[in-house]
């Protein structure tokens, strides 16, 4: 059971730890966990690339159909310590670059897999991951190198293809040409400094086709809970001024724990007046100040409702924080805590509001705003599922977008940036003296897991295409931007096929992926408190040492049909397979 | 889940209760999910068209719904399948968006889902499958929009909007009095259509069902029905030149809204008091008088002290009406909402030409019309039939008819019904094939093929041969270039749908294949399945 526990019978070992904790170290301990991120990846590889496959996961509550590398690795509810780390790179990735959450995963893995067999021969760790670290150093350089920039007036149509890379994996790819101008679109009517991602607001409108989404510029947000006279009220307005409030608009008491003693019944009805001119001085201040349209994020009862539509305003109440900012930055309004002292400043100004029929739901349009900082897409599609997968995919394409907005510099897709690393990586290995240069080498062919898998994915044959990419990158002039073609299953130049990705999309997945690898060949032991095991979870490995006999039994017997189940599964995870039989073999002997 | 194992092949955990997670890989998922899929399509199957079949479904309170609205079907049906789910879905947004054709999205993805399902053995990547189907969908809806008739209607002249309403209460329970019903559906939209800027509310139109009667005692009422009485039962029935005031306060004496309390410490207090309430009673009709109304609509309820006064008054009044009812009949009469009594005045009151409260047979249901109102466009359908179930699948027969009509006022383009637009489709998708190279051509004939399901289904539901009869109608349109040869269902002689009035929107229909097409490629996009639990 345990790797320092003799196996003699005669000796007992020495307890150190608390019963129960289950710790494993060296070598062994390393093997496993290379493993169990092999088996993460293996979860997710058949997402990536344009001909990738969705998964639905199903977890006891709600579905979700997806093909974003960060939310399956997210949904997964990976326990294993050590393949945490992946998901920690794809989350990273995420919010780095938005876009490359898969191919972050298999490249960390397929370069652990590649470096296993060094560690399994005894070279040490540290050794590996000091190689590792320059090989990763060289590879972010040469992407750097070969990256090429933007130029001012082609900056759009730059965009638009990195944009249509992104979505080229998903559910919409067919869509491109609807959703890239439409991303391209939203994120160039930010102001410069794109930080704020929300203020592109995205809506979703179950019902309808997925060519009927389209683009507001402003804000675009859903009818909210309305009281009776909501219909009478003014529904269109051309240059409006708009009240931003965080006031509730309702005839209540003004303070929760006060309590009115009234001696003389005469004087009940000047309380009765008292709460409502209150509520009315309120309602005349929002009117006095010149506004149109009264927003507020807490409710607007039915009197101030009926009130403002007497007057010929427009209000809605309970209006979501994100959609609130989102109007005051788009019409320079400022969000009052009080109606008192309201000014003309305040408010802010657009060219036309509506309200406006989509699908089964109104929702008011705010356009033509001052300051377009804003956008709002508004996603529609045949079932809830579709949308929730449309919308991860157009969120991956907007921070695609504002990144390459960013970076200014892209390289081309396909596999085809990694076989050129590759490339780079094995001729300079050979200016390396020692283990290095192995190391290196095996950095090297762990990068042409993106190509392999894409080929793979698309049901190609993937050595053959392998093996046409590395001959044409190594041998011919021109080669450099030659990736793998979906389409006919054969390799060409995906710079000039438009498969265009930003460059940092790259370095950050090389770095990330790099790092965890090495953070993951850097560790040898795991102690595990007994605690923290879920009960019943997994058969023999959570038991305590005295069970390790039997608990091992069971072990073997479902590694048993762990190799059976390999063996049907045939090709895929044939090569996890091996590793299985092989360790077996070492560990038995 | 399958396992990983370590050195000394002890299994380790992945995954937070690995155990209890069930995964369906590759192309078992796929398979799965396909079958999940056609097991829906195959109930709604035989729903379709003029002929098809009722449905008769029994909830955990044993509510019978029986319908062949393909929408309720599946939503009363509470499938709890993953994949089954985005069907129902799918059947839903047809319903949402265009209100009709729900039945055949849902038959068309089967198809296409057991068309997918063949390729998938030949080994042909379900991803290339899903957008061969995107590319032959392109084709058909191209081809849909070339088939297009142009209908044309003015107010005036509505004879096609009713027989389009006709066709598509053809296949319902309520077809006998179809054209009593189409009329009905057709005069209730455009009283609320805004032909100019072709829209229509539909929140402007009521629907109300009192089981009881026959269903030809079915009408429209232009004005508004509301499913309450007078408050008194000796108040007056009928009224004309009706002045009402819709009151959101009750009649009773204001309260504060903060905590109070009032002291009384002699009995000439409580005696003021309780004169202070008589007062506030009396004010409150006066005010009422003194306005002018002659009805008065009230949200909230008031006592026997209020009423009792108000008949003395002889103010008819009507209590407990819902805010969203309230605001029809501020919006139909013109009336302003008053919070209080203070405020009344006479410019805020609405007017109407007459407001009737009507009985049901001997029942002691009663209604209250309101009708001639100033902006009147709001309507009420009143529909009745010899049973619940029958009055409910009426009201939603009437819907699905009207929502036919609203695609039509927004967008007058149509195509010809009875599977001749799906014939022709499949002709023009299986000639874009023959021109395409490599794997796709495949994906593009086979949703031609699918697209044949459709008139397949009809002519079996109306007991026809259906291969032979798609078979002769497909022949003859190739012959005859004339894309209206559909599948004669109604044994009316011809094949001309046109000739036989039979035809659908073409948004409707585009709308069809574009989402069939949708949730195929999602379905078939899926090839890893983790659930907690068993997956069935």
């Amino acid at each position: 059971m345990m790797g320092n526990m003799a196996p003699g019978m005669g000796r007992p070992g020495v307890i150190l730890l608390r019963e129960g904790t289950d710790t494993s170290q060296g070598k062994p301990q390393l093997i496993s966990n290379i493993n169990a991120c092999a088996a993460v990846a293996d979860a997710v590889k058949s997402t990536l690339g344009p001909r990738g496959m969705d998964k639905l996961v199903f977890d006891g509550r709600k579905v979700t159909i997806s093909n974003d590398g960060a939310t399956i690795m997210k949904l997964l509810e990976i326990a294993h310590p050590a393949a945490k780390t992946l998901v920690d790179i794809s989350m990273s990735q995420d919010a780095e670059v938005g876009d490359g959450t898969t191919s972050v995963v298999l490249l960390a893995s397929s370069m652990l897999k590649e470096i296993k067999p060094f560690i399994e021969e005894g070279v040490h760790p540290q050794v590996v991951i000091r190689a590792m670290r320059v090989a990763t150093k060289m590879a972010v350089q040469r992407v750097k190198d070969l990256q090429v920039p933007f130029e001012g007036e082609k900056g759009r149509e730059m965009l638009l293809k990195c944009a249509g890379t992104a979505l080229n994996s998903k559910l919409i790819s067919r869509h491109q040409d609807l959703f890239a101008p439409m991303v391209v679109d939203a994120v160039s009517g930010l102001k410069d400094d794109l930080s704020d991602l929300n203020l592109i607001g995205v809506k979703k409108v179950p019902g309808g086709e997925v060519r009927q989404s389209f683009l507001v510029r402003g804000v675009a947000f859903k009818k909210t809970f309305s009281y009776a006279g909501f219909e009478q009220m003014t529904k269109k307005f051309s240059n409006p001024k708009i009240l931003l409030l965080n006031v509730e608009l309702e005839l209540k008491s003004e303070k929760e724990n006060a309590e009115v003693r009234i001696t003389d019944p005469d004087q009940y009805q000047s309380i009765v007046d008292a709460e409502w001119n209150v509520i009315y001085e309120k309602l005349d201040k929002c009117i006095e100040s010149g506004a149109n349209i009264v927003l507020s994020k807490l409710p607007i009862g039915d009197l101030a409702t009926q009130y403002f539509a007497d007057k010929g305003l427009f209000c809605a109440g309970r209006v979501e924080v994100g959609d609130i900012v989102r109007v005051a930055k788009a019409t320079g309004g400022q969000v009052q805590t009080s109606t008192n002292g309201l000014s003309a400043e305040i408010l802010g100004k657009c060219g036309a509001f509506e309200e406006k029929q989509v699908g089964d739901e109104r929702f008011n349009l705010f356009t033509e705003c001052p300051s377009e900082h804003t956008a709002t897409i508004v996603l529609r599609g045949g079932s809830e599922q579709f949308i929730e997968e449309s919308h991860r995919s157009i969120h991956d394409a907007i921070m695609v977008v504002k990144r390459s907005l960013k970076s200014r510099a892209v390289v081309a897709g396909g596999g085809a940036i990694e076989m050129e690393v590759s490339k780079y990586l094995r001729s300079e290995s050979m200016k390396i003296e020692g283990k290095g240069q192995l190391i290196m080498q095996a950095f090297a062919k762990a990068l042409e897991i993106v190509p392999r898998q894409l080929a793979d994915n698309a049901g190609f044959d993937a050595t053959d295409i392998l093996n046409a990419l590395r001959k044409k990158h190594f041998h011919e002039e021109g080669g450099t931007w030659f990736g793998v073609d979906i389409d006919t299953g054969s390799i060409c130049d995906t710079f000039k096929s438009n498969v265009w990705e930003p460059s940092i999309n790259k370095i950050n997945s090389l770095s990330a992926a790099g790092e965890a690898a090495c953070v993951i060949l850097s560790i040898d032991e795991t102690v595990r408190n007994p605690k923290s095991e879920q009960p019943g979870a997994g058969g023999g490995g959570g038991g305590p040492p005295g069970g390790g006999r039997g608990g091992g039994g069971g072990g073997m017997s479902g590694m048993m049909g762990n190799a059976m189940d390999i063996a049907n599964n045939g090709q895929r995870s044939g090569r996890l397979g091996k590793g299985v039989k092989y360790m077996k073999g070492r560990g038995g002997g | 889940m399958s396992m990983v194992f370590d050195e000394y092949g002890r299994p380790f955990i992945i995954l937070k209760e690995q155990q209890a997670k069930a995964r369906v890989k590759g192309l078992e998922a796929q398979k799965s999910n396909i079958l999940a899929a056609k097991a829906i399509s195959s109930i709604l199957r035989t729903s379709l068209g003029p002929k098809g079949m009722d449905k008769m479904l029994v909830d955990a309170d044993g509510d019978v719904a029986i319908t062949n609205d393909g929408a309720t079907i599946l939503e009363r049906m509470e499938v709890q399948h993953q994949v089954a789910k985005l069907l129902v879905e799918l059947s839903q947004s047809q319903d949402n968006e265009i209100g009709d054709g729900t039945t055949g999205v849902v038959v068309l993805a089967g198809a296409l889902l057991s068309q997918a399902e063949k390729l998938l053995d030949r080994g042909i990547h379900p991803v290339r499958i899903a957008e061969g189907y995107e590319a032959a969908c392109e084709v058909a809806v191209k081809t849909l929009a070339d088939i297009g008739d142009v209908i044309e209607f003015t107010k005036e002249d509505t004879s096609p909007l009713i027989s389009t309403a006709e066709t598509t209460l053809n296949s319902k329970i309520i077809n006998v009095n179809r054209s009593k019903m189409a009329k009905i559906a057709v005069d209730a939209v455009l009283s609320v259509a805004d032909l100019d800027r072709k829209d229509v509310n539909f929140d402007m139109i009521k629907m109300e069902g009192k089981p009881g009667g026959r269903l030809e005692d079915t009408e429209l009422v232009s004005g508004i029905v509301l499913d309450k009485e007078m408050s008194h039962s000796q108040m007056s029935k009928e009224i004309t030149d009706v002045k009402c005031c819709l009151l959101t306060c009750p009649f009773e004496p204001p309260k504060p809204k903060t905590k109070h309390k009032l002291d009384i410490d002699s009995k000439e207090a409580y005696e003021k008091l309780y004169k202070h309430e008589q007062e506030y009673f009396t004010k409150m009709i006066q005010q009422v008088k003194d306005s002018g109304a002659n009805l008065v609509i009230c949200q909230w309820g008031f006592d026997d002290e209020a009423n009792h006064l108000l008949l003395q008054n002889k103010l008819p009044a009507i209590r407990w009406v819902g805010g969203v009812e309230l605001e029809l009949i501020a919006i139909a009469t013109g009336a302003r909402i008053i919070p209080r009594f203070s405020e009344l005045s006479e410019e805020k009151l609405g007017t109407a030409g007459k407001v009737r409260e009507i009985t049901f047979g001997t029942t002691e249901e009663k209604m209250v019309i309101i009708e001639d109102c100033k902006n009147s466009n709001a309507v009420t359908c009143i529909v009745r039939g010899g049973n619940k179930m029958i009055v409910e699948e009426a009201k939603r027969s009437l819907h699905d008819a009207m929502c036919v009509v609203r695609n039509l006022i927004k967008d007058n383009r149509v195509v010809y019904g009875g599977g001749s637009a799906e014939i022709a489709c499949s002709l023009s998708v299986s000639a874009h094939a023959d021109t395409v190279m490599g794997t796709d051509q495949y994906a593009i004939r086979a949703f031609a093929d699918a697209l044949d399901d459709i008139p397949l289904a009809l002519a079996e539901n109306c007991g026809l041969s259906p291969i032979e009869e798609l078979a002769n109608v497909k022949s003859k349109q190739l012959e005859s270039k004339n894309p209206f040869l559909g599948v004669d269902c109604t044994q009316a002689g011809t094949n001309d749908m046109k000739k036989q009035g039979v035809f659908e929107t073409l948004i409707g229909k585009q709308q069809q294949l574009l989402l069939a097409t949708q949730v195929v490629k999602m379905v078939l996009k899926i090839d890893d399945v983790i659930t907690m639990g068993n997956y069935q």
